[in-house]
């Protein structure tokens, strides 16, 4: 199960995920990422409440990552250690920003 | 449910026919109540009017009656009056004539001769004549006067020839004689042929007119022979002052008393009445008018009937109007009108019940007719009531037989709707619109609405068997595609018989259906084992055939010699240049050089390997990591080196294995994973994998497992021995 909260302020979003994002739960998020970030420059993921990410989570966030580096700037916020040892193993680390 | 009359009791059908009845009920019941209503007050109309016409009738009749009765009465009554009276008044005038001679006879009685007399004789009966009687005990021959007196006697015969009305004419002397002139000289002689004596001072004319010294007229008296009722007109003749004689005239009233007969007629009669308030004539035979003599006659003025008692007396004294008076238990319309010679009245009498009988004649008749008409507007009204109640019993017939039929005409279609709609099981069957539902109302919109759920029903049953039947021939493929990613995958043990330098095992278990994670084992050449693991975001299809591509572009780039983070970096490129979908796979690769347990090995992002060094425990090995290959272009991999020695194991794994979750959502974990390795660091790989799994096992318990199983154990023997 995973609760997408979305908070829009003119071209700033933040979307909050609770829950599980995995190959079930990741094709909402992917479209609910796709269909808001026309215009946004910027995007904050707020895993606060995120219990875990499968791969299939991790490539949406790919997918966001690569869009918004087209058209402004991501970051990923609220990293608890158990995602942030996925995010290093996979090495999302790297390519994400993460506060 | 319970059925009336083919009618489901409560149901629609019977809802409707009870709206149904109850409204025509309280039509009928309006409608009867009025034409009771109207039929009384006609009645009584009729009734009311009939009664009045009946009252103002008779108050016209009667008055128009009187009018008229009052009318005739009143002239009649007097014409009566002064015929009669007339009479007497000539009988008056010839009584005078008589005495005026007889005056002159005693006045110049010297002058005259005794003129000649005779007894009755039996040869004059009938014959007009002139004939003598005296007293019993008298000697007519004895009589001055008689001789005198005789010389009257053609004038006497001339009167009594002249005068119908007189029965006889005479003239009595004080010694008892008289002398008669008349034409019934036979009524005088008795059978043995002597002479009746004749008591002439004995008599009431004589005493009277004696008496009042002046002309008298007697009461009604009989006939001295004849016993004819008769009256007579007497008056004395004086000589010196002395009673001379005595003359008069007889009159015979069979005249008035014939008259007055005649008169009872019709209800009616006319009666004479003298000054002593007697009745003297009448046609009555009975009753308070009954004629009867002088002596016996009550006095009427003094009747116990004082109503009569005052109309006698004020018709001696003057004409009256006409009365009503009840006379012997009748009604009675009366009027007088007086005879003044005698002093008397004529009485007409007028039964009221016969005057009134044509008012009451008029009055039944009048009655029978609106009886009549009342009666046969009864029986009209009768026959209506008859008539209405049939026709609200038939009308109540039709209106119930049009309620069922209504009801049933309604309640049918919807019926017949839901039998066909309960008929609706098998997929075959489908509800269309029929002629039954063509009722151009709300069932027809209804049964429309069924037709067209039915349709889209039907519609979707189809798209849902056709989807099904996709999907059952997806899953079949996907099963076969799992069978062929599986075959891709090296399963066949051991894989290596004749190298004993090492043992390598791996296993998957895709999580449902085709996975995304795969693991490799070749040899590159002799000396060089490279084994991969791998995992491929996402699943099914999709993650199959980027696994099948990754695992070929791999295992190409290994064999064609290149290190670990050369074939990393490589793969990526070749990855990335054509990946639209932005799929990533997380890559462990490494070569093992079997002759000296050298390891070299590149992470692309997936999960710490796990190494055992000999005599030591399994611990995750935290290498450097690189990117997710094809997540990034250009990403560079740098690789490590790790020295294996022998009795070294090494356990890759995809995060299918420490991501395992159980009911309570609680991740298997690394920790759990080192534990179930360490509890038999001696096991071979094969088993150590079998060990895993079983521990997942009972970790997850009956919890789903939500990916794939997949792992690889190696076992390093040493170098060429």
């Amino acid at each position: 199960m995973l609760n997408i909260e979305k908070n829009k302020d003119n071209d700033a979003l933040v979307v909050s995920l609770e829950g599980r994002l995995d190959t079930t739960t990741a094709p909402k998020f992917e479209d609910e990422l796709k269909n808001s970030l026309d215009g946004i420059t910027a995007l904050t993921i707020d895993i606060k409440k995120l219990e875990y990410i499968s791969s299939a989570g991790l490539r949406v966030f790919l997918s966001a990552q690569k869009r918004m580096n087209a058209q402004g700037e991501m970051k990923v916020t609220h990293v608890s250690e158990a995602i942030m040892d996925i995010f290093e193993v996979t090495g999302f680390s790297d390519i994400l920003t993460i506060e | 449910m319970r059925f009336f009359l083919g009618i489901k009791l409560g149901g629609l059908q019977q809802k409707i026919f009870n709206l149904m009845l109850i409204f025509i009920i309280a039509l009928i019941g309006v409608y009867v109540t009025v034409s009771v209503a109207l039929q009384n007050d006609l009645s009584k109309i009729v009734q009311n009017t009939s009664e009045k016409q009946q009252e103002s009738i008779a108050a016209v009749s009667e008055r128009t009656m009187k009018t008229a009765v009052t009318a005739s009465m009143t002239k009649t009554t007097a014409l009566q009056a002064y015929i009669a009276d007339d009479l007497f008044s000539d009988v008056r005038t010839d009584v005078l004539t008589l005495r005026s001679f007889a005056n002159e006879l005693f006045v110049h009685a010297d002058a005259f001769t005794a003129h000649a007399y005779y007894p009755p004789d039996k040869a004059n009966d009938g014959v007009p004549s002139v004939q003598m009687q005296h007293e019993a005990g008298v000697d007519p021959s004895e009589s001055e006067a008689l001789g005198l007196v005789a010389n009257m006697s053609e004038i006497m015969l001339s009167m009594f020839e002249n005068s119908r009305q007189l029965s006889s004419c005479f003239v009595a002397t004080p010694d008892g004689c008289i002398l008669f002139a008349d034409d019934r000289a036979g009524a005088y002689i008795a059978e043995d042929g002597s002479v009746y004596d004749f008591e002439v001072r004995s008599r009431p004319w004589y005493k009277q007119a004696a008496e009042a010294g002046e002309l008298i007229f007697t009461g009604v008296e009989s006939d001295a022979f004849t016993d004819i009722a008769g009256i007579v007109c007497a008056a004395p003749v004086y000589k010196d002052g002395q009673l001379a004689a005595v003359v008069g005239a007889d009159i015979f009233l069979s005249a008035i008393s014939d008259y007055v007969k005649t008169t009872a007629n019709y209800g009616g009669f006319v009666c004479v009445i003298n000054e002593n308030g007697q009745v003297l004539f009448s046609p009555n035979t009975e009753g308070t008018f009954k004629p009867e003599l002088s002596a016996v006659a009550p006095d009427l003025r003094k009747s116990e009937n004082a109503a009569l008692g005052q109309f006698i007396t004020e018709s001696l004294n003057g004409a009256t109007d006409v009365q009503t008076i009840t006379v012997d238990g009748a009604e009675y319309y009366l009027t007088g009108s007086p005879m003044p010679t005698v002093g008397w009245a004529v009485v007409s009498a007028i039964d009221k019940s016969v005057t009134d009988q044509p008012t009451a004649q008029m009055l039944k008749s009048y009655g029978d007719i609106n009886k009549n008409a009342l009666t046969s507007y009864q029986n009209g009204a009768k026959r209506a009531t008859r008539i209405v109640i049939i026709a609200t019993v038939l009308i109540l017939l039709l209106a119930i037989t049009g309620a069922l039929f209504v009801a049933s005409r309604i309640v049918r279609p919807i019926e017949y709707m839901t039998k066909r709609i309960n008929a609706l099981s098998g997929n075959d069957s489908v509800f269309e619109m029929e002629k039954i539902y063509k009722t151009n109302d709300e069932i027809e919109v209804l049964a429309e609405s069924f037709a067209a759920l039915s349709g889209k029903t039907r519609e979707y049953i189809g798209q849902i068997t056709e989807i099904t039947a996709e999907k059952e021939r997806i899953g079949t493929e996907l099963a076969l595609a799992t069978r062929i990613q599986a075959d891709m995958l090296p399963n066949i043990y051991p894989a290596f018989p004749e190298r004993t330098e090492f043992d390598v095992y791996a296993s998957m278990d895709p999580a449902k259906e085709v996975g995304g994670d795969f693991y490799d084992f070749f040899l590159i050449d002799d000396d060089h084992l490279c084994m991969i693991m791998a995992d491929v975001s996402g699943k099914g299809v999709p993650a199959a055939l980027f696994m099948m591509a990754s695992k070929i572009i791999l295992s190409n780039n290994a064999m064609t010699g290149k290190s670990p983070a050369e074939i990393l970096t490589d793969t990526n490129a070749a990855i990335c240049s054509n990946n639209r979908e932005q799929m990533f796979v997380t890559v462990w690769l490494g070569i093992l050089e079997i002759s000296t347990g050298k390891l070299t090995a590149a992470n692309a992002g997936h999960e710490y390997p796990v190494i055992m060094q000999a005599g030591g425990k399994f611990g995750l090995l935290k290498d450097k990591h690189g990117f997710v290959i094809g997540g990034m272009e250009g990403v560079k991999y740098k690789e490590y080196e790790v020295q294996l020695q022998p009795g070294s194991k090494l356990f890759l794994y995809t995060d299918g294995v420490p991501e395992a979750t159980n009911a309570e959502n609680e991740f298997f974990g690394t920790e759990r994973m080192l534990d179930a390795l360490n509890e038999s660091v001696n096991a071979p790989p094969e088993e150590m994998l079998r060990n895993m799994r079983r521990a997942v096992d009972d970790f997850v318990k009956e919890a789903e497992q939500f990916d794939d199983l997949t792992m690889l154990g190696l076992e390093y023997k040493g170098g060429a021995q």
